[in-house]
Formats: structure tokens, C-alpha cells, sequence
């Protein structure tokens, strides 16, 4: 392989956190079992506060990188943000596309129990989306 | 009566557990006062969301940092809310070696420990500031 073509390594997974939200839970937890689980060594990611705030390595690291967005609401915080100061994401994903009942989600906290399934599943599809970018992009 | 409520804002930083903790004392204050203390997402307040913002506007607010870029509380500023109270959750941490949070995705049995010591001192915190909003 020659020097300028170098293999992309990672992808950048940016996670809502949602405070106010069960979904924002789940989208942290789902992002973070990629991060440290499914791809530990395909991807990274950014804490979202700061890098709104200006974060320069941050969004430099975005700009440069492919990034998918998980968000757990309709606001799209993550989304919005990445796309405002970083350029197209790669991928996004709604937390809220997942769940099927309003009583799979009940509880805010990480320590809960009941979201493991969504959880799960969320995660999964970050994974899938992961393979797919990095397969992509090192053609 | 003043029925103002206590926004509690954790940093929730993804990359340590510190922001698991901070994001963990955050949910149990509301456990432990559900008619006082509510939440708002702090990267929706960050990009500009008007109802988080006059939430905080319209409260007290408390913010909840895991790190020294002290996310949470520069971004309640930079919305005209000098927050009522700031903690430094790492400074906790710091006091109570005993209680040490394990992961970022499951903090053990320490960090539940260190979020309870953290919440109870928060919760009095917070029962000052109600205290005195009556006399």
C-alpha cells in the first residue's frame, strides 16, 4: 500500500447522552458497548457538550473522519451538531426507531435493567453500520 | 411561595466513568426529591434549545462536572444561568477513595456507593436553597 493510501481506522460515533430522556440512556449505552465491546479498535468517539461548545480537536477529529450520530429524539442534537460543525455524517440513528412500546422505556437511569434489548439492538446497528463505512471507505 | 424547581445538569462525559457518576447522581436526586428536582439535556441546552433554556432561566439550577473542562456549568453560563450551585464530582471522588466507580458503563458497587454519598450531600444542598427561598 502506498504511503497516501493509507487504511481509515476508525469511526467516530457521536452520542446524544440525553439527560431528560430513557432514550438518551440508550443511546449512551449503545455507544458505548460498540466503543468498548463490538469495535473496540474501529472506533472512538466525542463527548457532545464539549464538543458543541468547541472542541477543536474534536471537530477536527469529525471532519476528518467518518462519524455516525445516535440520537434519542427527534431534536437530533447529535446529528444537528455534527452536521453544523463538522460536515455530512455518515450515518445517523434514532434511538426512538427501535422502540416498539412506550413501556419498553420507562426508566432515565444507566443502572435499569429493562432497556438491555433495545440496548442490544441499537448497538447492533451502530456495528453493522461501522463494517459497512470502513469496508466503504478502504475500497 | 416560590415553586421554582432544581435542574440538576450532569456533564454525563462519555469517555470516563466520573461522567457515568455525575449522570447517576443527577437520576438519583430526582429519585430522592421528585417534586423538586427535574433535568434537562444538557447538549440540547448547548445547541440552543429554547425550552431547556427557559428552564433553566426559570429555576434554580445545579451543575455536575466529571472533568475540568466543566462542561455543564460554562454551558449554563453561556445562556445568561449562573448556576445557583456547581460541583466538581471528581473532587468527591477525590474524598472518598473507598468509593471508587468501576467502569464507564457499570460503576460497581463503589461507584453506587460514591453516588449515594454525593446525592445526600446535594440533597441537603438543595433543601438549604428551598429553605431559604422562604424566608
Amino acid at each position: 500500500m502506498e504511503e497516501n493510501e493509507k487504511k481509515l481506522s476508525k469511526v467516530g460515533i457521536v452520542s446524544c447522552s440525553g439527560e431528560d430522556l430513557p432514550e438518551g440512556s440508550i443511546s449512551r449505552l449503545a455507544t458505548l458497548e460498540v466503543l468498548h465491546h463490538k469495535k473496540l479498535f474501529d472506533t472512538t468517539t466525542i463527548c457532545l457538550p464539549l464538543y458543541i461548545a468547541g472542541g477543536e480537536g474534536d471537530r477536527m477529529f469529525a471532519k476528518n473522519h467518518p462519524t455516525i450520530t445516535v440520537d434519542g429524539c427527534e431534536k437530533l442534537c447529535a446529528k444537528k451538531a455534527t452536521e453544523k460543525y463538522s460536515g455530512k455524517v455518515a450515518h445517523s440513528i434514532n434511538v426512538r426507531d427501535f422502540i416498539k412500546s412506550p413501556d419498553d422505556v420507562k426508566n432515565k437511569s444507566n443502572l435499569n435493567e429493562d432497556k438491555k434489548r433495545i440496548t442490544s439492538e441499537v448497538a447492533d446497528a451502530i456495528s453493522i453500520k461501522v463494517d459497512e463505512i470502513l469496508k466503504e471507505n478502504n475500497k | 411561595m416560590d415553586n421554582k424547581k432544581v435542574i440538576v445538569i450532569p456533564c454525563s462525559g462519555i469517555g470516563k466513568p466520573i461522567g457515568t457518576v455525575s449522570r447517576e447522581v443527577a437520576y438519583e436526586i430526582m429519585r430522592l426529591k421528585p417534586d423538586t428536582a427535574e433535568t434537562v439535556c444538557l447538549a440540547a441546552l448547548t445547541s440552543g434549545d429554547e425550552e431547556s433554556i427557559k428552564k433553566i432561566k426559570d429555576n434554580y439550577v445545579i451543575t455536575l462536572d466529571g472533568c475540568a473542562k466543566h462542561c455543564a456549568q460554562k454551558n449554563t453560563q453561556a445562556y445568561g444561568k449562573e448556576p445557583d450551585k456547581n460541583y466538581m464530582i471528581l473532587k468527591f471522588a477525590a474524598q472518598n477513595p473507598d468509593k471508587k466507580p468501576e467502569g464507564i458503563i457499570d460503576i460497581g458497587k463503589g461507584g453506587r456507593e460514591l453516588v449515594k454519598t454525593i446525592s445526600e450531600k446535594i440533597v441537603s444542598d438543595i433543601d438549604e436553597i428551598k429553605q431559604n427561598e422562604k424566608k
